[in-house]
């Protein structure tokens, strides 16, 4: 018997991760929050931490609109061009 | 881009170890599913003319396309007849755009599941139920079709309970959720006429159902009465949100409605401005936003709104309403949208039209 | 640098896997967060930078 798999047939994904950083001082960071109760505070307090131990400045707060919608491209090429790493949230 | 066609499994030619290979693939819903074998899949795609590799849905954060060969593999293990397979297409065609959100909608704690709400001919055509047991059980095409849409989400788009469908309780509509539009005493236009779509072109409206409340009411005889109970549904502090609706009026409820001459649209007025909290008592069970309710009071603000109180939804047109179910019984339904924002609104399309998502 | 709960620990990594990047790291901490004081977020947060600092400098 030959049965067809229900599974998609889009071809797997490869990506790569941005490098690291040589130092954390002085460095910029983004906010994304994603609208859900204490995203912005939560990824804040986490932020905060970096500015008080490396002198790091918060760059850029952005939100999406839809917590469960992927950012806008926009949104992304934007922040990244301004911060050297992003702080954002997955789930609840 | 166009998908490549699925892959072949050689099971052994015996029927009740097909059904257990498809268990050990893990590609069921948690019940028996019926072998997607290579004919019946054929079968299936006759009830589209275009190239099986054509992609009809695409998962907005993973890239994982949903082609007709892949969706017609999913409705023959759902048990769907090929003459379901258009109502399946178009409903994942109104899915895929990105104002439904099916990602969202299938992966969040709020367990939804997509309620499809076919109206026309169509539904008489391939003898789906309008009537007694609207949401089932007991009638093949409501029970398969909704049952391939559970099938696709899981199997095409890996939204796989406890991976990437966290439903902190799940929903018995995650098994199938689809029912036909009684037009049979219907007093008002069905919906696919609403929808503005040409005589004889039936459509199916797909809504993200974050679960079902029973609205009973045997005592009532003017529509303040019965669609009081149904507002008071839509209010209670469990449901209450930003968020869209559906309304089911049972035929004995519709009768009392229809007969007072109460047209759609005064009902979903009717609904919307009784189907309300006040601020206090939405601070009192923590559930008041100053978010949503500038939202909802703002600029733009419809005219229903009062001050001081918070509304279900943004504006009458929010509440898709319209008639189901057997002609005894004062049992009406209220399905509360799962975006308690505007994270998923409700979506149509026609049944049996090519849809280009170029155009979309 | 991603965080999340402990119960959507699996719901990344499978989205991470299904994105190209199987072994991503994310930053796990205790859930909820939506109900939290702001003294939980704070420990939360050292939890969640602490964890970060090794990702960031891939050490």
């Amino acid at each position: 018997m030959q049965l067809y798999a229900p599974t998609s047939t889009t071809p797997k994904r490869k990506a790569f991760r941005a490098p690291a950083l040589a130092s954390l001082q002085g460095t910029r960071i983004g906010i994304l929050e994603n609208g859900k109760l204490n995203a912005e505070e939560m990824l804040g307090e986490v932020a905060q931490l970096f500015v008080q131990r490396h002198g790091c400045t918060v760059r850029t707060l952005a939100s999406k609109s839809n917590a469960s919608a992927p950012a806008p491209g926009n949104i992304l090429v934007k922040v990244a061009q301004e911060v050297d790493f992003l702080l954002t949230g997955l789930g609840d | 881009m166009p998908g490549a066609l699925s892959r072949i499994h050689e099971v052994p030619d015996d029927l009740l170890a097909a059904i257990d290979y498809c268990y050990e693939q893990g590609w069921t819903d948690g019940l028996p599913v019926v072998p997607p074998v290579v004919d019946r899949v054929k079968a299936m795609l006759e009830g589209d003319s275009r190239p099986a590799e054509t992609v009809i849905a695409s998962h907005p954060a993973t890239g994982l396309e949903l082609s007709l060969h892949a969706a017609a593999v999913n409705a023959v293990m759902a048990g769907c007849l090929p003459e379901y397979f258009a109502v399946l297409v178009a409903a994942f065609e109104a899915m895929d755009r990105p104002d439904f959100n099916f990602h969202g909608s299938t992966a969040s704690t709020g367990g939804s599941a997509p309620l499809l709400v076919v109206s026309g001919p169509y539904a008489d055509d391939i003898g789906m139920n309008a009537d007694v047991n609207l949401f089932g059980p007991g009638n093949r095409a409501n029970a398969t079709i909704g049952r391939a849409v559970r099938l696709i989400l899981r199997n095409v788009f890996q939204m796989i309970p406890g991976i990437s469908d966290k439903s902190t309780q799940g929903n018995p509509g995650k098994y199938s959720f689809c029912i036909a539009e009684r037009a049979r005493g219907n007093p008002w236009p069905l919906l696919c006429e609403e929808q503005g779509y040409p005589t004889g072109v039936s459509s199916v409206t797909v809504f993200a159902g974050g679960g079902f409340c029973n609205v009973e009411n045997h005592g009532g005889n003017e529509p303040e009465q019965i669609l009081g109970s149904v507002a008071d549904a839509m209010a209670n502090y469990g449901c209450i949100t930003l968020g869209q609706s559906v309304v089911i009026l049972a035929p004995e409820h519709m009768r009392i409605v229809g007969d007072a001459g109460w047209v759609r649209e005064d009902v979903q007025h009717f609904l919307f401005s009784h189907a309300k909290r006040t601020v206090e008592g939405m601070k009192g069970v923590g559930k008041y936003r100053d978010r949503e309710y500038d939202r909802q009071h703002g600029e733009g603000a419809h005219a229903l709104v009062e001050p001081g109180f918070v509304h279900r939804g943004l504006s009458p047109d929010d509440i898709l309403i319209t008639m189901g179910g057997g002609d005894a019984g004062g049992h009406s339904c209220f399905i509360p949208s799962w975006s308690r924002g505007r994270g998923s609104i409700m979506q149509h399309s026609p049944v049996g039209m090519r849809v280009d998502r170029a155009q979309k | 640098m991603v965080l999340c709960t402990e119960p959507f620990k699996v719901t990344a990594r499978n989205i991470a896997g299904v994105l190209g990047l199987p072994d991503y790291p994310f930053l796990l901490v205790q859930h909820p967060i939506g109900s939290c004081t702001l003294p939980e977020l704070k420990a939360r947060a050292e939890v969640a930078y602490r964890q970060a600092l090794p990702i960031l400098l891939q050490d």
